[in-house]
This record gives C-alpha cells, sequence and structure tokens, in this order.
C-alpha cells in the first residue's frame, strides 16, 4: 500500500489535561487512488492529516508513506519529505496575500528539484489568465484553484486536502472536486481528503469513517463517480 | 472597562513592538533633557559673566600706557581697567598664563575652593588643574615664588582658554591661566599690559558706537593701538559660545527626530495591532461599547509606552546632567555653583511625546472605527486594497526570493519608510562622529602642519624695528573687517617675500610665491571673491578703511587669513619701514619674557590637536552607541513586525517544506534592501547637514571647516549598519522557530 498507517496514537497534553485524539489507527490506501475521511469535528481527521503530512509528530505507531517510514524521520526527515512528496491543499486556501497568482504558485516550485511549468499547472486550473492578479482579486473557487495549483507544481506523490470545498458553494465546489480527479487521472497523484461531506465519497476509491479517533469503518468503493455527476 | 487586563498581555505579548518604542522615546527625552537642561543651566552662567563678574566689551594694547583712564571712564561711560599677565613656562611644553586680578572689570568667579586672601595665594583654571593633578591646597611654582592653589577659577574674557586668538582648540595639558593678587604680580616687574573695557549701564546696541568712540579718540591723542578686540570677535568668548549653540541645535533637533520616528514607528505598530484585532473591535461595537469607550481603551497603548518611556528617559537625563555639567565647565570655565532645572524643558520632555504619540494613535484608530460593527466583524478593517506600488511593480524577470522581498517591502509603505528613516538616522550619528573627526584630521593635521612650518612664534608686546634675533623671521600681524560694520574678521599678516615659515599651495597644488596678496580658502568663500578682485578692509585697531588688490587665493583651511609682504603690510598701515611685531623660528630664541605678549610653539598645536582627540573619541564612542541603540531598536521593531504579520505565512512555508534558513532568509532577508538604501540616504543628508552646520560655525565663530568624508569611514559605518542587521536578525530567528505549523492550518480567509 502506498500510504500504511499502523497502530497511529496521538494525544495531547499530560497527566490529566492529556486529551487522546488518535487510539490506534489502521489506514491503508493504494498508490494512485483517492482516500476520503469523513468525520465530525474533534474526532481526529486533521491530526490524521497532520500525521501523514509530515506536520506532526506520532506518539506510537508506524506511518508508511510510499515505502518511507514517516515516524522515524527527524524534523529535518520531515522538512525533505513535505518538500518532496507532499502537496498540501486547505481550507481557507492559505495563500500569500500580496503575492501574485503566479507567485503563490512559485512558493513551491522554486523549492522543489522538478517542478512542473507553472504556466502549464495554471492553464489545467483555469488560472492562466489570471496569474498577476493578487489573490483579494480573485473569488473563493478561484482562490482554491490556485491553491491546487500550488500544491500540484511539486508534481507530489500524494496530495493532502483538509475539506478542500467546505468555504466554497455547490458549483465552485463540484468545479474543484473535478478538478482533483482529473489530477488523479492526469498525474496519478493519489489523493487523501477530509470532509464532512458525505457525498463526495462518492469520488474516493476508498473511505474513512472516523469517531472519536478510531476508523469505524473502511469502504472499498468500486463504482467512482465523476464528479460532474455529483449532488448533494 | 474590563479591557485593562488586554492592555497589559497584549503589551507583554508583543515586548519587542513596546518596549522598543519606549525605548526610543526614553532615548529622545534623555538627549532632549540633557542637552536643554546643559543649555539653560550654561546660559545661567554665562549671563552671571556679563551681570555678575563684568563680562569686558572690548580689550586693546597700545604701544606706551595710558594715562588718564578715569577721565576717559568719565567721558565715555566706560569702565577701564589695566590688566597685567605674563607667560610662565613652568616645564618644557607647558605654559601658565598668569594675570593680575582686577577689581573692575573682569573678575575672577570662583568655581571651587576660596577666593584670593594671603599674598602667595594663587587662582587656577580647573582643566588646566584635572589635566596636571593639581588639587586645592597643593603648592606651585612661579618664576622662583611658591603660591598655594587656593581654588578654581574662571575668568570673563578667558571662558575657553586657548593660548593664541588664531588657535582652535584649548590644550589643558600645555597651557593654563592663573590669578594671582595685584600687589604680589607687582613683584614680578613686567611690562606686559592690556586694557579691558566694559560699556556702562545697559550697553545694548550702542556699547559699539561708544567703543568706536574711544578707538577715535585714543588715535586723536596720539595713543598708538597695537591691538583692539571687541568681546564678541575674541575666540576665548565666541569658540565657547558656538560651541554651546551648536550643542543646543543638537538638543533640539536630534531628540525631535528621534521622536518623530518613534511617531511613525507608533502609528504602524497601532496600525498593525488595529488591523489584526478588526473582529474584537467589531465584536465589541456589536457588544454594545461606545466608539469613545474603544478609542480610550486603544489610546492605552500609546499612553503607557509614552508615558513610561518619557518619564525613563526624564529621569535619566537629569541624572546625567550634573556629571555632564562638571565635563563641560573643565572646558569652557562657568561658574555653575548649583543645578538649575528649567520647568519648560521639563514640561516638553515629559508633554510632547505623549501628545505627539495621542494624537497620531488617535487618528489611525478614528480611521478605524469609521467602519461598521458588522464589516469590521467580517474583517473588514484588516481586507486592504492592493497598493499603487504592488499592483505598479514589474518583477517577472526577478527570482522568487528577490520578488518576495521587495513586494514584502512594498506591502507596508509606512514600516519601510520607518525603517529607511531609522537607518538613515543610525547612519547620520555614526558617520557624524567619523566625519566630524575626518575634518578636524584634516584641518588641523593636513592643513596646519603643510602651512605652518616655523616651530616657535614669539609675539613681541610693542613694535619692533631693525634685525630680528638671530635666526628669527619677521612677520607682522593685524585684525580686519571686510567693511564698517561687517561680521567677517580676519587676519592680515605682513610676511618677508621669501618666507620659510608659511607655505601655500593654489588650487592646482603649486606655491604660492609671497611677494603678492594671498587670501586662504575660507575667506575667499566667505568674501565670494576670486583673483584679481579687489577687497575692502577696515582695521580693528584705527578703523580705516583700505582697499587691496587680491593675486591669489590658497588652497588651505588653517583659517580665514589674508598674507602680504611685510613691507607692503608696514605701507599701508602707516607702520615704520622694516617694523615687525612677531618673530618666527625654527630654535628657541633667548627673548626676554617681558618683551613678550606672548609665545607659542608649533608643538602646542599637536598637543591641542592631542588633547581634543582624547574626549572627542569618548564623544564619538557615545554617539557611535547611540545610532547603535537607534539601529538595533527600529531594525529589530520591524523584524519583529514583518515576522508578526507574516506569522501565517511562515507556517505556511514550513508546512510546504521550507528548510530553516530559507524562511529565515526569505523573512529576515526582506529588510536587506530597505536597510542597505537607509545608509545611502544617511550619507549625502548628513553631508549636507554638515556643511549647514559649518557654515553656521563659520558664521558664528569664525571657523570654516571643510566636509571631509573618508571612505574608509563610510565603509566602516557600513559594515557597523550591517552587523546591527545581522544582530537584529539572529535575534528574530528564535522567533520564526517558534511559529508552530499549525498556524497554517487554522482558519484563514483572505
Amino acid at each position: 500500500m502506498f500510504v500504511h498507517l499502523h497502530r497511529v496514537k496521538k494525544s495531547y497534553g499530560t497527566g490529566e489535561t492529556a486529551a487522546v485524539v488518535l487510539k490506534g489507527v489502521d489506514l491503508e490506501l493504494g498508490k494512485g487512488e483517492v482516500g476520503v475521511i469523513l468525520g465530525p469535528s474533534g474526532s481526529g481527521k486533521s491530526t490524521l492529516l497532520n500525521l501523514i503530512g509530515g506536520i506532526d509528530h506520532a506518539d506510537s505507531g508506524t506511518v508508511t508513506v510510499g515505502g518511507s517510514d514517516v515516524t522515524g524521520l527527524n524534523d529535518n526527515g520531515l522538512v525533505e519529505y513535505r518538500r518532496e512528496h507532499v502537496g498540501f491543499i486547505f481550507q481557507f486556501y492559505n495563500l500569500i496575500p500580496n503575492l501574485t497568482v503566479g507567485e503563490n504558485v512559485e512558493v513551491v516550485s522554486h523549492i522543489s528539484k522538478a517542478p512542473l511549468p507553472i504556466d502549464q499547472v495554471l492553464e489545467a486550473v483555469g488560472m492562466l489568465d489570471k496569474k498577476s492578479r493578487f489573490p483579494r482579486e480573485l473569488s473563493g473557487g478561484e482562490q482554491q484553484r490556485v491553491a491546487i495549483a500550488r500544491a500540484v507544481v511539486k508534481n507530489p506523490q500524494l496530495l493532502l486536502c483538509d475539506e478542500p470545498t467546505g468555504a466554497l458553494d455547490f458549483n465552485t465546489s463540484r468545479d474543484i472536486l473535478k478538478l482533483l480527479q482529473s489530477i488523479n487521472g492526469d498525474y496519478g497523484t493519489t489523493i487523501l481528503m477530509i470532509t464532512h461531506n458525505t457525498a463526495i465519497s462518492a469520488m474516493a476509491h476508498r473511505v474513512y469513517k472516523v469517531r472519536d479517533g478510531e476508523i469505524v469503518e473502511t469502504l472499498a468503493n468500486a463504482s467512482i463517480l465523476p464528479a460532474e455527476r455529483m449532488e448533494w | 472597562m474590563g479591557l485593562g487586563r488586554k492592555t497589559r498581555r497584549t503589551i507583554l505579548e508583543r515586548k519587542a513592538q513596546y518596549f522598543g518604542t519606549a525605548a526610543l522615546i526614553a532615548l529622545s527625552c534623555l538627549l532632549y533633557t540633557l542637552f536643554n537642561q546643559l543649555s539653560f543651566n550654561t546660559d545661567a552662567g554665562t549671563a552671571a559673566f556679563v551681570t555678575d563678574y563684568a563680562q569686558e566689551d572690548a580689550s586693546f594694547v597700545t604701544a606706551a600706557p595710558l594715562s588718564g583712564i578715569s577721565g576717559l571712564e568719565a567721558r565715555f561711560g566706560l569702565l577701564i581697567e589695566q590688566g597685567e599677565s605674563f607667560d610662565d613656562t613652568v616645564s618644557e611644553g607647558r605654559t601658565l598664563r598668569v594675570f593680575a586680578e582686577m577689581s573692575k572689570v573682569n573678575k575672577y568667579a570662583v568655581i571651587k575652593g576660596r577666593p584670593l586672601s594671603a599674598e602667595n595665594d594663587l587662582l587656577l583654571d580647573p582643566a588646566y588643574a584635572k589635566t596636571n593633578g593639581i588639587s586645592i591646597g597643593d603648592t606651585i611654582t612661579i618664576r622662583g615664588s611658591s603660591f598655594t592653589v587656593a581654588g578654581f577659577m574662571s575668568l570673563p574674557h578667558y571662558i575657553y582658554p586657548l593660548k593664541k586668538e588664531s588657535d582652535l582648540l584649548n590644550a589643558p595639558g600645555s597651557f593654563g591661566i592663573a590669578v594671582i593678587g595685584k600687589d604680589k604680580y607687582k613683584s614680578f616687574e613686567t611690562e606686559s599690559h592690556f586694557y579691558s573695557v566694559k560699556v556702562m549701564g545697559n550697553a545694548g546696541t550702542n556699547a559699539d558706537a561708544k567703543l568706536e568712540e574711544l578707538k577715535k579718540h585714543l588715535k586723536q591723542q596720539g595713543t598708538v593701538i597695537l591691538k583692539w578686540m571687541n568681546t564678541d570677535e575674541n575666540p576665548r568668548v565666541t569658540l565657547s559660545t558656538s560651541k554651546m549653540d551648536s550643542m543646543k541645535t543638537i538638543g533640539s533637533i536630534m531628540p525631535v527626530a528621534i521622536l518623530l520616528l518613534t511617531c511613525v514607528l507608533t502609528a504602524v505598530v497601532m496600525q498593525r495591532m488595529l488591523a489584526r484585532e478588526s473582529v474584537i473591535i467589531g465584536t465589541l461595537y456589536a457588544q454594545g461599547y461606545r466608539r469613545g469607550e474603544i478609542t480610550r481603551h486603544y489610546l492605552c497603548y500609546p499612553l503607557f509606552v509614552a508615558l513610561g518611556g518619557a518619564v525613563a528617559g526624564t529621569v535619566l537625563g537629569l541624572a546625567a546632567l550634573r556629571p555632564m555639567l562638571d565635563y563641560m565647565t573643565g572646558y569652557f570655565n562657568i561658574p555653575i555653583a548649583s543645578v538649575s532645572l528649567s520647568i519648560t524643558h521639563l514640561a516638553v520632555s515629559l508633554l510632547l511625546p505623549l501628545g505627539l504619540l495621542l494624537v497620531s494613535v488617535y487618528a489611525a484608530i478614528r480611521r478605524k472605527l469609521v467602519h461598521t460593527p458588522i464589516e469590521l466583524l467580517r474583517g473588514g478593517g484588516e481586507q486592504r486594497k492592493t497598493g499603487f506600488l504592488e499592483r505598479r511593480a514589474k518583477l517577472d524577470r526577478l527570482k522568487f526570493a528577490a520578488k518576495f522581498k521587495i513586494r514584502e517591502q512594498l506591502r507596508s509603505v509606512p514600516r519601510s519608510l520607518f525603517l529607511l528613516l531609522g537607518v538613515a538616522l543610525a547612519t547620520m550619528l555614526l558617520l557624524l562622529g567619523f566625519t566630524m573627526k575626518s575634518s578636524i584630521d584634516y584641518m588641523l593635521k593636513d592643513s596646519y602642519e603643510s602651512t605652518y612650518k616655523y616651530r616657535y612664534e614669539y609675539m613681541f608686546n610693542s613694535m619692533r624695528q631693525g634685525a630680528p634675533p638671530n635666526g628669527g623671521e619677521t612677520f607682522s600681524a593685524a585684525p580686519f573687517a571686510s567693511g564698517p560694520g561687517s561680521p567677517i574678521n580676519f587676519t592680515a599678516y605682513g610676511v618677508i617675500s621669501d618666507t620659510h615659515s608659511i607655505s601655500l599651495n593654489n588650487r592646482n597644488g603649486k606655491p604660492i610665491a609671497f611677494d603678492r596678496v594671498v587670501i586662504t580658502k575660507p575667506l575667499a568663500e566667505r568674501l565670494n571673491v576670486k583673483p584679481d578682485d579687489t577687497i575692502k578692509m577696515v582695521s580693528k585697531l584705527d578703523s580705516r578703511l583700505y582697499s587691496i588688490k587680491v593675486d591669489e587665493v590658497a588652497d588651505s583651511y588653517v583659517g580665514e587669513l589674508l598674507f602680504m609682504p611685510l613691507e607692503s603690510f608696514n605701507e599701508l598701515l602707516g607702520f615704520p619701514a622694516e617694523s615687525y611685531l612677531g618673530v618666527w623660528s625654527q630654535q628657541p630664541l633667548n627673548i626676554p619674557d617681558h618683551e613678550l605678549l606672548s609665545s607659542s610653539t608649533a608643538a602646542e598645536m599637536r598637543q591641542a590637536f592631542d588633547s581634543l582627540t582624547q574626549p572627542m573619541q569618548a564623544m564619538l564612542g557615545v554617539i557611535s552607541l547611540l545610532s547603535f541603540m537607534i539601529g538595533l531598536i527600529v531594525i529589530y521593531v520591524v523584524t519583529s513586525l514583518i515576522i508578526e504579520e507574516n506569522k501565517d505565512n511562515i507556517s505556511l512555508m514550513k508546512v510546504l517544506g521550507y528548510r530553516k534558513k530559507e524562511v529565515y532568509s526569505l523573512i529576515l532577508n526582506s529588510s536587506a534592501v530597505t536597510v542597505v538604501l537607509g545608509f545611502l540616504l544617511g550619507v549625502p543628508l548628513l553631508v549636507f547637514s554638515l556643511k549647514a552646520m559649518y557654515r553656521s560655525l563659520a558664521d558664528s565663530a569664525g571657523i570654516v571647516m571643510p566636509v571631509k568624508m573618508s571612505v574608509v569611514y563610510v565603509g566602516v559605518g557600513f559594515v557597523i549598519i550591517y552587523l546591527i542587521f545581522e544582530l537584529s536578525k539572529a535575534m528574530s530567528k528564535k522567533k520564526i522557530a517558534a511559529i508552530p505549523m499549525a498556524e497554517a492550518l487554522k482558519s484563514r480567509a483572505e
């Protein structure tokens, strides 16, 4: 499996104030697949994503991505891991406001070993004509497209999306999901997505339902629905 | 209002910004208080010379003793007193000018100790005593007589004890003044005398007229006046005044400049805080807080910062006042018994920062509060338009790092402007000391040493004729003004045509012959004349007007001087042929003391220079420290602001896989260009300011100095400024390291 989590535990705080967020999670996702993590607020979804993305350390258990043990990496190792292998997409885009669209994508391309051409990626997300605009001059959907371009430009093996449509309306959300699906198809990028929206699970190869720090159900989806046909 | 705790916590959370601002205010208040209270006290001391110690309005030397002094006093409404002095060579290279006590004019002021009472009592100038390790009660010997040092004193016509009037610097290590009782003085049988004149009553503008009348009368009586000097031309008085005036200028400009800088900083800090707190302000608004209440809350920040800084700075300034006054009186012998305080300056120091900061912050808050609560709740205040410069900047061809840094500087123009001005000010202060040293180095070392080739100078107390003492070279000198009532005064020298004692070059570096009329560059600049122009000059001795054609201008900064052949000099002034007033020589001459008005050696100039260098180095150190502190605070505060504003971006970069060094480089180096620009701006600003300052020095004290800025010093200045920048970066790295990646994962909407 491309992504493999084995008995991963994570808690915050110590002693009486300790909060156990993940209670021994097991998860598997194949290369080139799309995975969706579903769960209510506070269930541990984001923590799970942070551990896979190398943003946080697990207390115990192992996280393996592309055959590399992420839990065994030190801080510098995690930097290199995030730099080369993982792309992030956030709910609120997290673009740098005083950089143009093109420059926001360049934020990642200039530290990557073999980035894709910026114009090519911007064209792929439909933002090439707005390359010189500043984020505040764009709609939410457009900003998320830029964020996707920024994540994709390094051609990562794994794309981690934290509620990528959480701040968008239905039509824009569907456009974004379509874009992610096409990236998955075109580049073979493995995608792991957090969402509240159960309808999105229709486009995933695997669906993980998280509750109270545990994966309570894993579903394999044999009939992937194209994003443009999804409704909610 | 329950927001008091919020103020305290916010200040403590952003210590660098608030304490940095307070430190800048403290610094400006310290300087303001120190310089202005110093001026207040020295002004009072100087005024005391005129009122309490009967400072002369003029002094003169005649060829023969004056008779009928009381008649002259009554006729012209003057006080005239004969003064007497002689120079005693205490040891090789050390001279003490001993004055007889005067009772009507130029009365001595006791600074420490007691007045003269016993016959062998002596009073010394404090700088000489301090430099030579002499204490009250010590015994010193003068011409074989033992004297007890009864105390330290100052003389109203020797506030800045220069050996020669043409000197620029006093050298307490080699020259000092002393006063002894009149009766004791008589026992030394010297013939050197001068007359001190004070115009009676409220002299004001008619003092000059009365002095002119006296001069005219003496001339009509056939009295030969060898030397005449009004007090406003006496460098021993005016140099101290001009130096204190320049201190006043520094005292009024520098702290206000720092204060204005602080206002910009505080306004920037406050605007940033208000931008961050849009939602909080909106919430307070929505909860029913009135605009006045919110305004009052946010005014607490500048109130604490301004009050804290002003009180700390003022107190420190007052604490430094006494030691500084003691230091000053060591150079300018001003009678200051006790320290008095100017309430006006005290009030300004405490209230000006408060007023300026409250106004600037009030304006920023009111701008924020024009938004409706709903706009603020939506982060309305934070959503700003893209700036004109940001939009216009064409950066496509640049590398990403360069683009990022430029955009960061364009993001907040006030912040970048503050950094620019702060670095420019720090640069100016840093290079001020260096440049002044370069100028004085050039003027004294290069100019004086290359011009004056003699080793000994002897001035006679009466006109001489015939062959000079063996090995001596004759010359004469007389004071002139450039026209009746003109403030431009200069000395004209009559020198022999083949002189080996003076050497001057023209603009092309070629030696000038002394068979013609030569003026120095500073004088040519002040009179605005060039070779072959004719100048008008009025003798200070007999008030006659002369016209003389200038043949050459010497490229020398030794002073405002005119040189002409000695024969022409005598002929022009109607002196007997082959007469002279002084002798220059390469070796010491055996001339009896009683024939001399003064004697000096070229080595004394070197000593004077050395004696200046020491306090100058101390001053250089203080100014450098000041500039270091200003530079560090400004750069550190701006760096903190940049980090604060980029918290989310830094966090994002970490998430995206940026290495520590890459984050440091992008964020911390973004100000590098502004720092360099600030330095480059500071250099011409300093040259411009120094030129203006030197011009005013030329007007007030007749000293013309070139602005010399050594490339080496500029290089050293740049290295220091850049090191400050590097230090500030090093101090800020911790803050960047402490920003968690989780910041990027929190919700953030553009």
